[in-house]
C-alpha cells in the first residue's frame, strides 16, 4: 500500500504558489511523487521509519485548502541572536527577505527558473518539487568571510502546515563557505517540513557544513542533503537532531573527484516518542579519496533511533580510505537503537572500517563525580554531554560548537526532566 | 568527628567488614594499614557513600549525624572527601570543569555564590605548582591517560581545591615517586588542622614520615585488630602481618 496524495488537489495547490515559471518543475514533481507515492515501511530505506503520519498531515492540509501560517518573527529573531553571519531564512516555505540579508550578496537569491533545478528525484523530491514556493539558489564563486545561515523557521499556530525547503548551492573552483542549516518550529498543531539541500562542490573547493535541528517536538521532517565532490575538493559536516516527533535525514555524498575528502559527523538526542533517523550514503567513484564517518546518538524513554550508513566503494576507486562508525548512549532501558553500517566494495586497493556500540553510562564515573559534590542529574548530563563532545567538537565552525554542546545539554534536560530521571 | 561503631557491609552478597569500629576525632591524623583484600577501601568506599555495598548492621556518625542516610554528593557537600585507590578516567569531561563544579557545589551547598572564573583560576594554579603538575592538567580530560603517579596528585588536587573537613586518602602514596610523595604529604600537611580529620590508608611506612599519624590502626579480615600510635607501624614493618594475626586470634 501507498501513502497517496490526491494528485488534483496538489495541481491545484502548485497553481496558487508564487513564482509561475516554476510550473514545469512542479508538473514534474507532480508526476515522480504520483508515481512513487511516499515510501512505505515495505520499502528497505523506509524500513522503521513510517510515514504514514505525515503522509496524512499533508492530506489533511491539502484538503483545508493548503493554508500558510504566519511566520513566527520571535522565533527568527531569537534563532538570530547572537551569530554573526549572512542570514537566510525560510519560514513555512517562503523566503523572509526582511531576515535574510544574504539575498544581498552575488549569487544569491530566490530562483525562479525551473531549468536551474536538476529533475525531482524520488518520492520526496517529487514531493518538494511539487510544492516548493521559493527555492533558493546560492553560487559561491569568491569565499565568504561570515558563515551562511540557513535558517528554518517554521510555525503552526493556527492549523496543520507542511512546508517544503530547497536549497542548491554551488561552491566555485577554489572557493570556500561555511554554512549553517538551523531548522527551529513553533505552535501546537502538527507540522511537516521536507527539506532538501543540494550541494556541488567544484575542484578544490571546500564546505564547512553544520546543521541543527532543534523542531518542536510535535513535529516532523524528513529532510535530505545531497552533496558532490569533485577533484580534491573538501567537505567537513556535523549535524545535530535534537528534536521533532519524526526526524529523518538522508546524507548522500558522491566522491566523484580524486583527492576530495569528507567527514561526516553527527549526534542525535531523543526522548519519549521522538524517532530519529539517519540515513548515510557515501560513494567513493573514485581514489584516492577519504571519508570519515561517526555518528553518536543518546535516547532516553521510548525514543527510537536508527543510524543506516552505506559505503560503497566502486569498481576502480582505489586508494579509498572509508571509516564509519555509530555509538549510541541508553539512558534507560526503554530505548531502542537499530544501527547497521553496510559496506560495499568493488575496488581492489582499500581501506575501509566501520563499528557500532550501544552501550550505558559508566555507573563508576557517575559515582566518582558523586563523591565530589555533584548531584546525581548534573552528573549524568555531564557524562552525556562528555559522550557527545567527542563528535560536537569535530564542528566544522568552531564558533558553532559551545551552541551545539549547550543545545544538547539543555534537551538532555528537558528530556530527563521528562522522564522523571 | 567520625565515629563508626560495630560496622558490617557486605558487596555481591559476601561480609566484607565485621564489626568495625573507629573513632576519628577533629585535628587527628589517623593511619589504615592492613594486607589486601582485608576491607580498607571497602571502609573507605563505605564512608564516601558507593552504593554497592551494603551496611548490614553498625552505625557510622559524622559529626554527630547519621552518615549511612547521606547520598555520595550529600557527605561530599558536607565536607568528605575521598581519594580513590584507583581514580576514574573521564574521557570528555575536562579536569579545571569538574574542578570548578566540585567547588560551586560546595559552595552552593554552604549558601555561597558560585566561583569567580578568575579567582578559581588563580587558586587551581597555586594549588597545582605547590603539587608540582602543570597548569596544562587542567585542560586534560580528568584521569584520561595519566600515568599512576599524575592521577594521585590529581586526587590531592582536587582535596585541596575542596579543603575538606574529613579525608580519606586510599594508598595515595602508591605508585608515587619520592618527589611527587613529599609534595602530596605536603599536600596532606597543609590541610591538618584543628578542625580537620584525615584518615590515611597506607601500606608503607615510608609515608607516615612525612606525615606523622596520631594513631595507626591494622585492619584484617574486617576488623581493626589492633590500635597504636605511630611506633605500631614500624613495629609492623619490621614483623609484618602475621605477628598482628597471631596475636589477634591469641
Ligand atoms: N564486588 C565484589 N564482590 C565480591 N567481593 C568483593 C567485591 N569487591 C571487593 N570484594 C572483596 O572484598 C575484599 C576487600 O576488598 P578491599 O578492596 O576493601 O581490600 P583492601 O584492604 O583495600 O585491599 P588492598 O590492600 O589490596 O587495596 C577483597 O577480598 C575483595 O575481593
Ligand atoms: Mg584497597
Amino acid at each position: 500500500m501507498m501513502h497517496e496524495l490526491p494528485v488534483d488537489r496538489l495541481a491545484e495547490t502548485a497553481a496558487a504558489l508564487p513564482h509561475a515559471s516554476l510550473a514545469g518543475l512542479r508538473e514534474a514533481g507532480r508526476t515522480v511523487l504520483a508515481r512513487q507515492g511516499f515510501p512505505t515501511t515495505k520499502v528497505e530505506d523506509w524500513k522503521y521509519t513510517d510515514l504514514g503520519g505525515v503522509a496524512a498531515l499533508s492530506r489533511a492540509w491539502l484538503a483545508a485548502g493548503a493554508p500558510v501560517d504566519e511566520p513566527d518573527t520571535e522565533l527568527v529573531r531569537r534563532a538570530q541572536a547572537g551569530l554573526d553571519a549572512h542570514w537566510i531564512v525560510i519560514a513555512n516555505g517562503s523566503v523572509l527577505e526582511a531576515f535574510s540579508d544574504a539575498l544581498a550578496l552575488p549569487g544569491i537569491g530566490v530562483a525562479t527558473d525551473a531549468s536551474e533545478f536538476p529533475k525531482p528525484h524520488g518520492a520526496l523530491g517529487g514531493l518538494n518539487a511539487a510544492l516548493v514556493r521559493d527555492p533558493v539558489r546560492i553560487r559561491v564563486s569568491e569565499s565568504l568571510t561570515k558563515p551562511l545561515a540557513l535558517l528554518v523557521a517554521d510555525s503552526a499556530t493556527a492549523s496543520a502546515v507542511t512546508a517544503q525547503v530547497r536549497v542548491n548551492l554551488a561552491v566555485d573552483r577554489g572557493a570556500a563557505v561555511q554554512v549553517f542549516e538551523h531548522q527551529v518550529s513553533s505552535g501546537d498543531e502538527g507540522h511537516y517540513s521536507n527539506v532538501l539541500v543540494e550541494l556541488d562542490l567544484a575542484a578544490d573547493s571546500r564546505c564547512d557544513y553544520v546543521r541543527l535541528q532543534q523542531r518542536a517536538t510535535a513535529h516532523s521532517q524528513t529532510a535530505r542533503l545531497d552533496v558532490r565532490l569533485d577533484r580534491d575538493a573538501r567537505f567537513d559536516y556535523f549535524g545535530a537532531d535534537l528534536g521533532g516527533r519524526l526526524a529523518r535525514h538522508d546524507l548522500a555524498v558522491d566522491i566523484a573527484g580524486r583527492g576530495a575528502s569528507a567527514t561526516l559527523n553527527g549526534v542525535y538526542v531523543a526522548g519519549p516518542g521522538q524517532h530519529v533517523d539517519n540515513h548515510t550514503r557515501t560513494d567513493h567513484r573514485v581514489g584516492p579519496a577519504t571519508s570519515r564517518q561517526e555518528y553518536r546518538g543518546v535516547l532516553a524513554g521510548r525514543a527510537r533511533a536508527v543510524w543506516n550508513g552505506k559505503a560503497i566503494v566502486h569498481a576502480g576507486a582505489d586508494g579509498t580510505d572509508a571509516e564509519q562508525a555509530n555509538h549510541n548512549l541508553l539512558l534507560t532501558e526503554q530505548a531502542e537503537v537499530d544501527a547497521k553500517p553496510e559496506l560495499e566494495i568493488y575496488a581492489d586497493d582499500v581501506k575501509c572500517a566501520h563499528g557500532t556500540t550501544v552501550g550505558h553510562l559508566d555507573e563508576r564515573a557517575l559515582y566518582y563525580l558523586r563523591t565530589r559534590g555533584i548531584g546525581r542529574q548534573r552528573a549524568r548530563r555531564i557524562l552525556t554531554r562528555a559522550f557527545a563532545a567527542t563528535v560536537v567538537d569535530s564542528a566544522p565552525i568552531a564558533g558553532l560548537r559551545e551552541t551545539i554542546g549547550d543545545a544538547v545539554e539543555a534537551r538532555l534536560r528537558d528530556i530527563m526532566a521528562e522522564i522523571g530521571a | 568527628m567520625l565515629d563508626i561503631k560495630d560496622l558490617h557491609a557486605a558487596i555481591g552478597g559476601n561480609e566484607i567488614l565485621r564489626g568495625l569500629s573507629l573513632a576519628v576525632g577533629a585535628g587527628e591524623v589517623h593511619a589504615i594499614m592492613g594486607p589486601n583484600g582485608s576491607g580498607k577501601s571497602t571502609l573507605a568506599q563505605v564512608i564516601a557513600g558507593h552504593e554497592d555495598y551494603e551496611v548490614t548492621s553498625g552505625s557510622v556518625q559524622y559529626e554527630g549525624r547519621d552518615l549511612l542516610e547521606l547520598a555520595p554528593e550529600e557527605r561530599a557537600r558536607e565536607g568528605i572527601f575521598l581519594g580513590f585507590q584507583y581514580p576514574v578516567e573521564i574521557p570528555g569531561v575536562n579536569n579545571a570543569y569538574l574542578l570548578k563544579a566540585a567547588v560551586n557545589a560546595k559552595r552552593q551547598h554552604e549558601g555561597k555564590d558560585e566561583i569567580d572564573a578568575f579567582e578559581f583560576l588563580k587558586l587551581a594554579r597555586e594549588k597545582m605548582a605547590a603539587l608540582g603538575m602543570d597548569p596544562k592538567f587542567l585542560n586534560r580530560g580528568v584521569n584520561e591517560g595519566f600515568s599512576g603517579g599524575e592521577k594521585k596528585r590529581n586526587e590531592i588536587l582536587q582535596m585541596a581545591m575542596l579543603e575538606p573537613k574529613l579525608a580519606v586518602l586510599d594508598e595515595t602514596d602508591s605508585g608515587l615517586d619520592i618527589d611527587a610523595l613529599k609534595a602530596v604529604a605536603e599536600g596532606v600537611n597543609a590541610l591538618r588542622s584543628p578542625e580537620r580529620a584525615i584518615v590515611l590508608v597506607t601500606h608503607y611506612q615510608r609515608l607516615l614520615d612525612y606525615i606523622e599519624p596520631d594513631r595507626v590502626h591494622v585492619l584484617s579480615e574486617g576488623r581493626i585488630v589492633r590500635s597504636g600510635d605511630k611506633s605500631l607501624a614500624l613495629e609492623l614493618e619490621e614483623k609484618g602481618y602475621e605477628w598482628v594475626r597471631e596475636a589477634a586470634n591469641a
